[in-house]
């Protein structure tokens, strides 16, 4: 790659983080629980993406950023009121800022006429709150052309108007041209606040021969009238941080021309003492300096270049997933070397054995140290739903508020990135179908604004994801009127409540009447259900008429390995999911009792459950075997349904590695997926809900429900 | 010589090759195509210009581009320029 565009990759990538710090604290200080630090976060936020954007040539997106970045710097100063209004003003301006970055990535264009009418309101804004204090126009950033009609505006915040001036010293870093930054950009910048005076320093540039051509050796000396607040200053270099070298002086007496011009050699014994460098011959400059600054009440700033920890590198996906497959293949491997260690009769003790042991475990760590790099919060994908709520309800008209909880918890990558697609239909429904319109909620004696809950925690072995709103829930009779009407159901098909609500699951259903743009095309639910699935998951609905709905999604945590218990079923060995099992028993005959001719039910705890043998249900065999001769696994489903699974025998129990049926052949029913034994031989992992749901297969009223799901 | 229209981070290396290759001869280096000028390579540029002032032979950076000239003005080498005037 280019090293341009892997500089331009980082910054891009920065800019995502920097966006979500923007909604994020933006969203903080809307609930009213920001403060002071808040703002500075999120104007620094917005500096950022500018200053990378000037960097880069990013015209357009450094025009509006700059906008935007002069709206916050009222707030920060306390001109402009952080109300609901305005932070509801800047969180549209965020989402326009974030189009612009991705327009500039070449993905996506930006909507003019939105983006203008945000950066005139943005200025209006500004305008009206900084009063008789506004400073003339600054000019236009070099080429960028303001063609939005906007005039960017400069306030001086904290700093008196003093006479005398700054002396500025900068000293970019080698690893601030690195990152794509230029000293060019911030001369740039600070020639915007004012005209300065420039002086190169060239004491340190070594001969041609001896010049690296990617070190830094010059450093600049600029006297910038005093006019200038030293924040506005400081801001220029806010997003370089320890990578260039800024030291500001305060010098002359509120007297211009008693500001005495500092003799030249006084910045090389500066600029030393900067570097750290003994100032050789010039270390009497050096105190005069510091006199100097003495004498004068200085007030002096600094930023000294500071050794970075590495806290946290970035690794590219695909180096991640190949050791994950490699591990994945370590595991089968060793899994087959101990069987056959197991096989050539060697005793349990002898020391092979006792290092195969050790060995497995080792396995095992690395297996799950891999598996940790590869875990992300959920972060990434809720941090995108705010705004999608925002467009959501300015397009309906409705009012809503998205309370987000379990933003930490982490799952694996693999999972995380299709998230994304249920969760955003899941919220389109839930405010679309699920809330009522700020007239109706005020009717029924509701809060205008409707909430909608993202929650996400883990459940045993599984990320759940709630989406909850406290809207009017499922119609339940104009959902079954609906199915009657699309042929979906029979018109005299006795359904439970949960049958109903789980019919718009279907394919085709939809109860919007008008089509709208956001859902009621009838393609929503049953492909979030579909997709879902597809992972391995399953989704689920209660809902309480007048209170709202709760859609529960259920995720493996992993879609790479699998703890599993290993059974055989005839001639079969099948993987059950541990996650699924809550004992295994060997039933006494008194325990199993006949239900009709062919069902059976076996007493467990005062209880009774379904039997189910395995070989039947997957087509394997006619006849069920004997349950007290056989191993019976009692299990549970996400939605709560018990079964007891009749198998032939336990095998043991062991982590496996998920190879995907579908991408290897096709789905199947009844099996979420396939895995490598220890002898090389193929096993299948049973989907333990579907075979559950099985059970209602004879069920004729259940048919078409059986097939939706 | 011409200079090469982006001067930035990853032309410094490049350039700096180049110019030490040309190293003996009075030099002049055409700046009519550069779009943007960055701190890396005015160091480079600078280096030469001592270098070449060293050894005694002409250095002149000829039909600076507006680009060039605006950039070398903003990081006070204007002497780059200005030099050719000068000689």
């Amino acid at each position: 790659m280019d090293p341009m565009d892997a500089i331009k990759a980082t910054y891009f990538q920065e800019c995502d983080e920097l966006l979500a710090d923007l909604e994020q604290g933006l969203l903080t200080l809307d609930a009213s629980e920001g403060d002071g630090d808040t703002i500075n976060a999120v104007f620094r936020a917005v500096h950022s993406v500018k200053g990378g954007a000037g960097a880069f040539g990013f015209e357009a997106l450094v025009a509006f950023a700059h906008v935007f970045e002069t709206a916050l710097d009222a707030m920060r100063s306390g001109k402009l009121e952080p109300d609901g209004d305005a932070l509801k003003l800047m969180l549209r301006a965020s989402d326009v800022l974030a189009d612009f970055v991705q327009a500039a990535k070449g993905q996506g264009v930006v909507d003019e006429v939105r983006a203008q009418g945000i950066a005139e309101e943005l200025a209006a804004l500004t305008d009206h709150g900084a009063g008789p204090r506004v400073s003339e126009p600054a000019p236009a950033s070099d080429g960028g052309d303001d063609d939005w009609g906007f005039t960017p505006l400069k306030f001086e915040i904290d700093e008196p108007v003093s006479a005398g001036g700054w002396l500025l010293v900068m000293t970019p870093t080698s690893a601030m041209y690195a990152k794509g930054h230029d000293a060019a950009f911030f001369l740039r910048e600070i020639e915007r606040l004012s005209s300065c005076e420039t002086a190169l320093d060239l004491s340190n540039l070594p001969d041609l021969d001896a010049l690296s051509p990617e070190e830094s050796y010059l450093s600049w000396r600029l006297r910038i009238p005093g006019d200038v607040a030293e924040t506005t200053i400081r801001e220029v270099f806010d997003f370089v941080g320890d990578d260039c070298s800024v030291e500001l002086t305060r010098f002359g007496a509120p007297a211009p021309a008693a500001a005495p011009p500092a003799p030249p050699i006084d910045f090389e014994a500066l600029l030393g003492a900067v570097r750290g460098e003994p100032a050789a011959a010039g270390a009497p400059q050096v105190n005069e300096a510091h006199e100097e600054r003495g004498a004068n009440g200085a007030d002096k700033v600094s930023a000294k270049p500071a050794a970075l920890g590495g806290a946290t590198i970035r690794v590219d996906l695909e180096r991640v997933d190949r050791m994950i497959d490699l591990v994945g293949e370590l595991v089968i491997n060793q899994a087959m070397l101990a069987q056959r260690v197991g096989e050539s009769g060697l005793a349990r003790s002898s020391t092979v054995a006792i290092g195969l042991d050790e060995l497995e475990q080792l396995t095992r760590e690395i297996q799950d140290s891999v598996m940790a790099i590869r875990a992300q919060p959920v972060k990434s994908v809720f941090q995108r739903m705010p705004r999608l709520v925002r467009e959501i309800a300015g397009s309906t008209g409705k009012q809503v508020r998205l309370v987000m909880e379990g933003e930490g918890t982490e799952v694996d990558k693999t999972v995380i990135e299709r998230l994304s697609d249920p969760i955003t239909h899941m919220l389109r429904n839930a405010i679309d179908h699920g809330l009522e319109s700020p007239q109706d909620r005020a009717a029924v004696g509701k809060p205008e604004e409707g909430v909608v809950r993202l929650a996400a925690l883990h459940r045993s072995g599984r990320i759940v994801i709630e989406v909850t709103d406290d809207g009017k829930g499922i119609d339940r009779q104009r959902v079954r009127e609906i199915a009657i009407k699309k042929g979906l159901v029979a018109s005299d098909a006795a359904l439970t409540d949960e049958e109903v609500d789980n019919l718009i699951f279907l394919p085709g259903f939809s109860t919007a009447s008008t089509v709208s743009n956001i859902s009621g095309r009838g393609v929503g639910m049953d492909v979030v259900k579909r997709s879902i699935q597809a992972l391995g998951g399953r989704i689920a609905i209660t809902s309480e008429p007048g209170k709202g709905s709760v859609f529960t999604l259920s995720l493996p945590l992993t879609l790479a390995v699998l703890d599993g218990m290993v059974v055989r079923v005839g001639e079969q060995t099948l993987v059950a999911p541990l996650t699924t099992i809550i004992e295994t028993l060997r039933p006494k005959a008194d325990e199993v009792r006949r239900l009709g001719p062919r069902g059976a039910v076996l007493a467990v705890r005062g209880g009774h459950v379904p039997l189910i043998d395995i070989g039947v249900a997957l087509g394997w065999r006619t006849t069920p075997i004997d349950p007290t001769i056989g191993v019976v696994l009692l299990v549970e489903s996400e939605v709560g349904g018990r079964a007891a699974l009749v198998v032939d025998a336990i095998q043991g129990q062991r982590q496996v590695v998920i190879k995907s049926l579908e991408a290897n052949y096709q789905r199947v029913d009844a099996i979420a997926a396939a895995t490598i034994l220890g002898d090389g031989r193929v096993a299948l992992i049973l989907d333990v809900d579907v075979v559950l749901d099985g059970r209602s297969l004879d069920r004729p009223d259940n048919l078409l429900l059986a097939q939706a799901s | 010589m011409a200079l090469p229209q982006i001067l930035d981070f990853a032309a410094a290396a490049p350039l700096r090759a180049e110019l030490a290759a040309a190293r003996g001869a009075p030099l002049e280096l055409d700046a009519s195509a550069v779009e943007r000028l960055g701190g890396l390579c005015v160091q480079v540029l600078l280096a030469a210009e001592a270098a070449w002032r060293g050894d005694g032979q002409a250095f002149q950076i000829i039909n600076p581009s507006p680009a060039f000239a605006e950039a070398a003005r903003l990081m006070g080498a204007q002497a780059l320029i200005s030099q050719e005037g000068a000689r």
